[in-house]
């Protein structure tokens, strides 16, 4: 008889030879394989557990990984113009929790030491003064920003977050290549790779006693909210710069997490000296800027002066300690590849200690003898500038020609103050889930140390007491993508892993909000508390989501009529063909004198719906509400994230789909976006929280779907046809504004214009009749703020009472009155035509009134030359 | 000699202006020749906020914003200066002191050994800055004055000497913007571009200098010539040798600065001591800007 074991294990062991062929890259240090080429403890239950899934299975985990990430919107851009999924690998980069101790102290070290220069940099310069650095790494670095000279630290540690890049040499020490203390990120990214592992790996994740990430998050909260000086609870916002910036998901993740508004500087105002939130209700006072703007873009008063990512007078705010801002004005000095040269150095004068882990061995051209070393090894360093600039990359001496080499030395005989050298330092590799098999790829690991705040250090385990620092446990893997790639950013387009810190003992549920005394509560005052920038979104959010609609719904229907069984007339074609332009704005097109189109009307048609460079076509509404939904996606669910990622999609494939299928049924290729914006509007209609931002989406909905509808009953319903042909015109009107069902079993068959206007105008039940529109809309603009203080109508409130009440005053039997030989009816025409007035002069009122209006600001004398800084 | 210098700057924009933030180096600054008592500012419209500090190069700055609309602004800063009587000596001292060789030397070997705090200091000048690039033209175009055996400050003044000779003053062709290649191109410019190329020369050359922006007394006593200069506010340069100090030369007059120079600020160039910089907010696209200067003689004490 068998054993049961045995019967089982055909299955679990070809699945665990998975785990058995994975096989380390000769002559490289393997994170997962002895020296022998056997799986080492701490991977083993990992490796097994995963390959037990199987190939499938585990495939499949990686696309779900792949697809959650999707949904969450994590991506990064690399450069403005292209924006990436972000790219988990489903194997995690395990740490034991001895090697883990040893990185831990070491980072503490570092950053400690890191603070100190931060603060002699910016204050006594004894370094320069007692010659441990030559002045010039100081003086030279364009990164050194006078005037944050003399700046107190707003506590005890100047240097609030730092990220440290290491590897593991081949010789199994750690070794730091790069630090970052401008505004570090990764830590956003960090998080959302453990969110996503421990969805799609919930088993192996809770019985792998991995360490949680939230003590970091905490740390860096009371840290934060102890830097305000001012009020309780302290308003602390994100400055990022933007929508377009490379890690904008991770800003707004990351302000999402902590609770703290995502600001733009265009948000921000100092007045009185502090810095202050314009928000619909006014200006609110800031505490603390955590900032991911770099610091020379900061102020354009005192720093880059033609900057529109900072706040005009911050610096001065900051001086005068009004306003905390972190990490400081002036850190990314700290960035330099020139101080590792002096650490041990640095390291010895500051603290009187050696440094426990070692930093890339670092050359400076500036020095004699380094220079003659780097001018004859550069074919196995890395040369790097001296202080990183934008789409400023490393040049990896190996990988040049000898052309290249030449070139690269007369450039640092030129200007040796300009580059340093560093010794390339092969990094560890681990495993890697790719084409059905484990590979080894190199692997790079960025970990984050945040300053402690004075109280919390009487938790800590006694061995650092005293350590101002704490580091995450855990942290950003990057991996190259083949395994000879030298340099690994996320720039270059290297994927990433979770970073597992293992514990001896099971690791207890950490939430960011565990801690009794960090109460936090969102009252609805602040939820109504949104930048100005962020309401403007919301409303152009709305109106263009319905200007897509609109459009998509009008050419879905005008394609059913084009292709109808009952032949159109010449005359209600063209009137058809001619709404369309005219509803869609995309003048000349039909419209044009003795336009030819008409012969041929496809490629018109195709190209309202696909050409995203011209203005009103159904793609290039779309992609405007693409912007604005990223501009406030701090605001958006996950389910709204979805569907936004599927409309984004969708508008991807339009244009092939509509290629391929136009000979048939065209207007099925239309039907998913319809539904996807439909899934949109229920969402907010179902999910929103009813404040302001939803108020705004509301209105632009409504003001835009009034609008639309007006423009297609004027378009369609003021000529004066043949009854023949006023059924299709009638039909097409119907038909759009989805009422033609309610239509036929309430008239029955017989086709009226009067009939048709009672139900689109008029009837308050039809939720898409005008009527209906504008009274929502009135509601609306009626709960805004400001009512309050005045006792006559607002101008806003006045306009949409007098939309309302024209309309509700109408009377479809007197809009049809044409006199015999007239080809229009005046008075239908006349209303539909005031009222886009009227709607045209409350979407201004309401900019005026709501949004903000940042002046264009100058400077006050001629400035051109800081570019060169 | 005691002087009491008035500042008035006013500037008139297109339209309204909302609210500005403003860094103003207008303030005489203290050094080890001239003694000058806390400046007066009297600014119209009234800031909300206004205060004073020292800057990182130890001039004196004032930080204002102003939050009410305004179409004119005018900044007044009146100062009392005494000028002590060693600076007009130096012109004396010239051929003493260190050789251009020596110069370099020192300047080189100023850390890593003994350190000599002044000199390392004194490096942070010898880098580009903003507005000013090391070349090998503007080397070439001071070499002819500089050789190792002679005394540093002879050869400087020699090379004063030749910019105020090879140059013309000529306001209105140049402006703060113009780079320095082309102010060497043309030979022509006003008293901040002859500073700065006198400052690039130096530099490309090896020696520290930085530039310094104050007053000329433009009236002179009874007698004496008229100086040369901009009637509202003057620049030159300085350099350093080591051991000795820091010694001014003016290439638009052609002199060493003594008893007429009245010292606001210094700084690697113009971009660090600029009289005004910040940001409106509206206001249009032109402004007016206009400035005058009075540098009035008091009694002697």
């Amino acid at each position: 008889m068998l054993p049961p074991k045995q019967s089982q294990s055909s299955s679990s062991v070809s699945s665990l030879e998975l785990a058995e062929g994975y096989r380390a890259i000769t002559g490289t240090y393997d994170e997962a394989l002895g020296q022998t080429g056997q799986i080492k403890e701490h991977w083993a239950y990992l490796l097994n557990s995963l390959s037990s899934l199987g190939t499938e299975n585990l495939t499949q985990r990686q696309v779900k990984t792949q697809r959650i990430l999707r949904d969450d919107g994590a991506t990064y851009k690399p450069y403005t113009d292209q924006e990436r999924t972000w790219e988990l690998d489903p194997v995690p980069l395990l740490l034991d929790s001895h090697t883990w101790q040893g990185i831990e102290a070491g980072l503490v070290q570092r950053t400690t030491l890191f603070d100190k220069l931060l603060k002699d940099i910016y204050g006594k310069q004894d370094l320069v003064l007692q010659g441990v650095i030559p002045p010039e790494a100081i003086f030279a670095n364009p990164g050194f920003l006078r005037p944050c000279f003399g700046i107190e630290p707003p506590s005890e540690q100047a240097l609030i977050l730092h990220a440290v890049d290491m590897v593991r040499t081949p010789d199994n020490q750690v070794c730091i290549i790069g630090d970052r203390t401008q505004s570090p990120s990764g830590a956003g990214y960090a998080l959302e790779n453990r969110t996503v592992m421990t969805r799609v790996f919930p088993n192996l994740f809770r019985d792998s006693q991995v360490r949680r990430l939230a003590v970091f998050f905490q740390s860096l909260r009371y840290k934060l909210n102890s830097l305000a000086t001012n009020g309780e609870p302290p308003n602390i916002v994100v400055l990022t710069p933007g929508s377009r910036s490379e890690s904008y998901f991770e800003h707004a993740y990351l302000a999402n997490y902590l609770g703290y508004s995502l600001v733009q500087g265009r948000d921000l105002v100092v007045r009185n000296g502090y810095v202050w939130t314009k928000s619909l209700n006014g200006l609110s006072r800031v505490d603390v800027i955590l900032r991911r703007v770099d610091d020379y873009f900061c102020d354009p008063a005192e720093l880059k002066s033609d900057s529109y990512l900072g706040v005009p007078g911050l610096l001065e705010s900051v001086r005068a300690g009004k306003v905390v801002v972190t990490n400081p004005l002036g850190s990314g000095v700290l960035e330099s590849p020139v101080f590792l040269k002096y650490l041990p150095a640095i390291s010895q004068a500051l603290t009187g200690e050696d440094l426990s882990l070692r930093s890339a061995k670092t050359y400076w051209a500036y020095d004699p003898l380094d220079c003659e070393y780097m001018l004859d090894n550069i074919g196995k360093l890395i040369i790097k500038p001296v202080f990183k600039k934008q789409h400023q990359n490393s040049v990896l001496g190996y990988e040049c020609s000898e052309e290249q080499l030449n070139n690269l030395r007369h450039k640092i005989k030129q200007n040796p103050l300009k580059f340093v050298g560093q010794e390339y330092v092969r990094p560890s590799y681990a495993p890697s889930w790719k084409d059905k098999k484990f590979i080894s790829r190199p692997t790079v690991l960025r970990s984050f140390v945040v300053a402690k705040e004075g109280a919390a250090t009487e938790k800590i385990s006694s061995q650092s007491q005293s350590a101002q620092y704490s580091v995450m446990p855990g942290g950003l893997t990057r991996m190259g993508r083949s395994p000879e790639d030298k340099i690994i950013t996320n720039k270059l387009s290297a994927l990433s892993k979770d970073t597992w810190i293992l514990s001896p003992e099971p690791q207890r549920y950490a939430s960011l909000w565990s801690h009794n005394t960090d109460h936090v509560s969102i009252s609805s005052e602040e939820q109504n508390n949104l930048p100005s920038r962020v309401v403007e979104n919301m409303f152009w959010f709305g109106r263009y989501a319905v200007r897509a609609e609109f459009a998509l719904r009008l050419l879905r229907t005008v394609f059913v009529q084009l292709n109808n069984t009952q032949h159109l007339s010449k005359h209600s074609y063209r009137i058809i063909l001619l709404a369309v332009t005219q509803v869609t704005e995309t003048f000349p097109g039909f419209n044009a004198e003795g336009s030819v189109l008409f012969e041929n009307p496809e490629a018109e048609l195709i190209s309202i719906i696909i050409d995203a460079n011209r203005p009103g076509s159904i793609v290039s509404r779309l992609n405007v509400m693409l912007n604005c939904a990223e501009e406030v996606k701090v605001l958006l669910s996950a389910d709204t994230q979805r569907v936004i990622n599927d409309i984004r999609d969708n508008v991807g494939t339009l244009e092939s789909v509509i290629r391929t299928d136009f000979v048939s049924a065209p207007e099925e290729a239309l039907d998913p976006l319809v539904t996807s914006l439909l899934a949109l509007s229920g969402l907010i209609h179902e999910s929103m929280i009813r404040g302001y931002a939803w108020r705004f989406i509301e209105i632009g909905r409504h003001l835009e779907r009034s609008f639309q509808s007006m423009s297609l009953i004027g378009a369609l319903l003021s000529p004066v046809l043949s009854e023949y042909d006023e059924d299709s015109t009638l039909e097409t009107v119907l038909l759009t504004m989805e009422a033609l069902v309610t239509y036929r079993r309430r008239y029955r068959a017989r086709t009226d214009v009067i009939n048709g206007l009672e139900l689109t105008l008029l009837d308050d039940t039809n939720p898409r009749s005008l009527n209906s529109l504008l009274h929502h809309l009135h509601d609306h603009v009626d709960a805004l703020p400001g009512r309050e203080q005045k006792s006559f109508l607002t101008q806003e409130r006045r306009i949409t009472l007098e939309l309302l009440n024209h309309i509700q005053l109408a009377q479809p039997e007197h809009l049809c009155v044409y006199n015999k030989g007239d080809k229009v009816r005046e008075g239908l025409a006349e209303l539909m035509d005031s009222g886009k007035t009227k709607l045209n002069d409350l979407a201004t009122v309401l900019s005026d009134v709501y949004f903000d209006h940042t002046e264009v600001y100058h400077q006050v004398s001629e400035t051109s030359w800081e570019d060169e800084l | 000699m005691k002087y009491r210098v008035r500042h008035i700057t006013h500037y008139r924009y297109e339209h309204k202006v909302i609210s500005c933030h403003n860094r103003a180096h207008l303030l005489p600054r203290e050094t080890s020749f001239q003694f000058a008592a806390t400046p007066r500012v009297v600014i119209h419209p009234t800031p909300i906020t206004g205060s004073r500090r020292i800057d990182y190069f130890g001039n004196r700055v004032y930080h204002f914003a102003i939050q009410e609309p305004h179409q004119s602004l005018s900044i007044q800063v009146t100062t009392d200066i005494h000028l002590k009587p060693q600076r007009m000596e130096l012109s004396e001292t010239l051929s003493y002191g260190n050789t251009c060789a020596q110069v370099k030397e020192k300047l080189n070997g100023c850390y890593g050994g003994n350190i000599d705090i002044e000199t390392c200091s004194a490096r942070e000048f010898l880098l580009d800055s903003p507005m000013i690039k090391l070349s090998d033209r503007l080397r070439q175009y001071g070499d002819v004055c500089f050789s190792p055996y002679k005394p540093f400050l002879t050869a400087v003044m020699e090379f004063t000497h030749k910019i105020f000779t090879e140059f013309d003053f000529d306001s209105g062709v140049t402006d703060v913007a113009t780079p320095l290649e082309e102010v060497l191109k043309h030979k022509h410019g006003v008293c901040q571009d002859f500073a700065h190329l006198a400052i690039g020369c130096l530099r490309s050359m090896g020696y520290a200098a930085r530039y310094i922006s104050g007053y000329l007394e433009t009236i002179p006593p009874l007698g004496q010539k008229k100086m040369m200069g901009s009637d509202a506010s003057h620049a030159w340069f300085s350099v350093y040798s080591p051991g000795e100090g820091w010694f001014e030369f003016d290439p638009t007059n052609d002199t060493i600065p003594s008893h007429q120079h009245l010292v606001t600020a210094w700084g690697r160039d113009y971009s660090d001591v600029s009289p005004l910089r910040g940001v409106i907010i509206g206001g249009g696209a032109s402004q007016k800007l206009t400035v005058s200067v009075d540098v009035q003689r008091i009694e002697e004490l």
